[in-house]
């Protein structure tokens, strides 16, 4: 099963997977390490950009507002989309199909406690860097302080590196093991992936509003359905559209208020 | 954690500002305290600091203005929760959502969609609150007003979920991935969607964890297979 283009690969994302880690709280947090972002980048590396658009854009939805508030850490939602994406491509060579996609991202649910006990791990040792760096004296303080600064973003590298190496492997036996499940089971995972675009819009409404009826979510519903039907416009415009009638939304009841 | 990398940021200022190696050290100790905050809003306090440790420097500050250790303490909650609540909880949720429709609709530049939205917002404001949290030496009052960040928080979650309502109505215009195989009319899918979704909302609220919801999900798919209904 681990032929040298698959150890190739583990180590590639892995090293891949580590720098985009770095985003998510070390250094720049400029998203690239969300997983609209970090599965697409990671299925284009491997050869199935489809597979991470899809994985990336589901788990994006369930995880977008698992926020990192205080000293809460979420769970890992990069290491998760990065590593289904990369089951996905390694085990389904030339596009995976529907089933392995949505057995992919049931997997990335695995990966949570991991990626949580290793942040919470990493942060607790960066902390102590801090110490060290107090503890320095004189002339050291400042080169001491620089080196505590980059030996914390390294730490944040190499746990991700880590985690990749270990779950990889174990992610592809899974997988293997899947492909060789009845067939009803794999009828399954293609029905939970089409089911899944429905538990993430609940979880951001869950998030977003106070009410399951939101007027908002019900206004855009409606106006797509409207331009969908009698103007039949591309989604692209629906979309925008959509972000229109939102906006004017607002404007109305700020006026009326 | 952030004290780490905040004090950092400081070493050219301070390096620069306390040529005696006494008082560089015990400035640069100072900024080695706890500090935690929102990090794009750290840049405002960061700004204000370098301003605070200018004047100080140069004699400028009297006695009884607010030193860079207290600026701190005070800014960083307040300011640590108006980000979190803007940043984290509205703006990328926003990005996001417009970023999925166009992933469900087969767009393949939806994640470039998604960096230029979220970072057009947040690079602006990252840089601007830099200089504006130096010119203002840290008015966090000045801020507040400037940049309405509760009322663009409102704007954007009201029109995430417009989105994802479109989202949901578009549901036969979906990447095939995600289309069930059905012969019913369009507007029918769509309201049961919608449907769907609410009755999840409603779980959800009732305590349910998202992990063991789709744990759930999958066992029910896994369910509906051997029943022989899909």
């Amino acid at each position: 099963m681990f032929d040298l283009h698959t150890v190739l690969a583990i180590t590639g994302v892995a090293l891949v997977g580590g720098l985009i880690g770095l985003d998510r709280t070390a250094a720049g947090q400029f998203m690239i390490s969300q997983p609209i972002v970090a599965a697409p980048l990671a299925g284009w590396l491997l050869g199935d950009v489809t597979a991470g658009l899809i994985i990336g854009a589901m788990l994006e939805l369930i995880w977008v507002l698992d926020m990192p508030i205080g000293s809460f850490v979420p769970a890992n939602a990069t290491v998760s989309a990065v590593t289904a994406t990369a089951v996905a491509a390694l085990t389904s060579p030339g596009g995976a199909p529907r089933s392995v996609l949505g057995f992919c991202i049931l997997l990335s649910v695995g990966t949570v406690p991991f990626t949580m006990m290793a942040d919470t791990y990493v942060r607790s040792w960066n902390s102590r860097l801090l110490d060290a760096a107090h503890a320095a004296d004189g002339a050291d303080a400042a080169r001491s302080l620089s080196r505590a600064h980059l030996t914390g973003l390294f730490a944040f590298f190499l746990k991700s590196v880590v985690l990749y190496v270990l779950l990889l492997p174990a992610g592809l036996a899974a997988a293997a093991l899947f492909l060789r499940s009845p067939d009803r089971v794999q009828v399954s995972m293609e029905l939970f992936l089409m089911l899944l675009p429905l538990l993430g819009a609940a979880l951001v409404v869950r998030r977003l509003s106070i009410s399951a009826l939101d007027p908002f979510l019900l206004t855009g519903f409606i106006a797509a359905g409207l331009l969908a039907m009698v103007f039949h416009l591309h989604a692209v415009m629906i979309t925008l559209l959509t972000v229109v009638v939102g906006w004017l939304g607002v404007r109305c009841r700020e006026h009326r208020s | 954690m952030q004290s780490l990398g905040f004090s950092y940021a400081l070493l050219p200022v301070l390096k620069k500002l306390y040529p005696d190696r006494d008082e560089f050290e015990a400035r640069l100790r100072l900024h080695m305290e706890y500090f935690n905050t929102q990090p794009y809003l750290a840049s405002f306090i960061l700004g204000a600091v370098v301003r605070l440790e200018e004047d100080r420097a140069a004699g400028r500050a009297s006695l009884a203005a607010i030193d860079a250790a207290g600026l701190k303490a005070a800014l960083m909650a307040p300011l640590g929760a108006l980000g979190d609540s803007f940043f984290w909880g509205s703006l990328k949720p926003l990005a996001a959502v417009i970023a999925v429709a166009l992933v469900m609709a087969g767009v393949w530049w939806a994640p470039i969609l998604f960096l230029a939205l979220y970072n057009l917002w947040h690079v602006g404001l990252r840089l601007s609150l830099l200089f504006w949290g130096y010119d203002s030496s840290g008015d966090a009052m000045a801020l507040m007003e400037r940049y309405s960040f509760t009322r663009m928080a409102r704007l954007f979650k009201a029109i995430s979920l417009s989105v994802l309502g479109g989202i949901l109505a578009g549901i036969s215009g979906w990447r095939p991935e995600f289309v069930p195989n059905l012969t019913l009319p369009g507007p029918v899918v769509a309201g049961a969607a919608l449907t769907c979704t609410l009755i999840i909302v409603t779980v959800l609220r009732r305590g349910g964890s998202p992990i063991k919801f789709m744990l759930g999900l999958a066992l029910f798919c896994l369910a509906l297979a051997y029943a022989g209904v899909v």
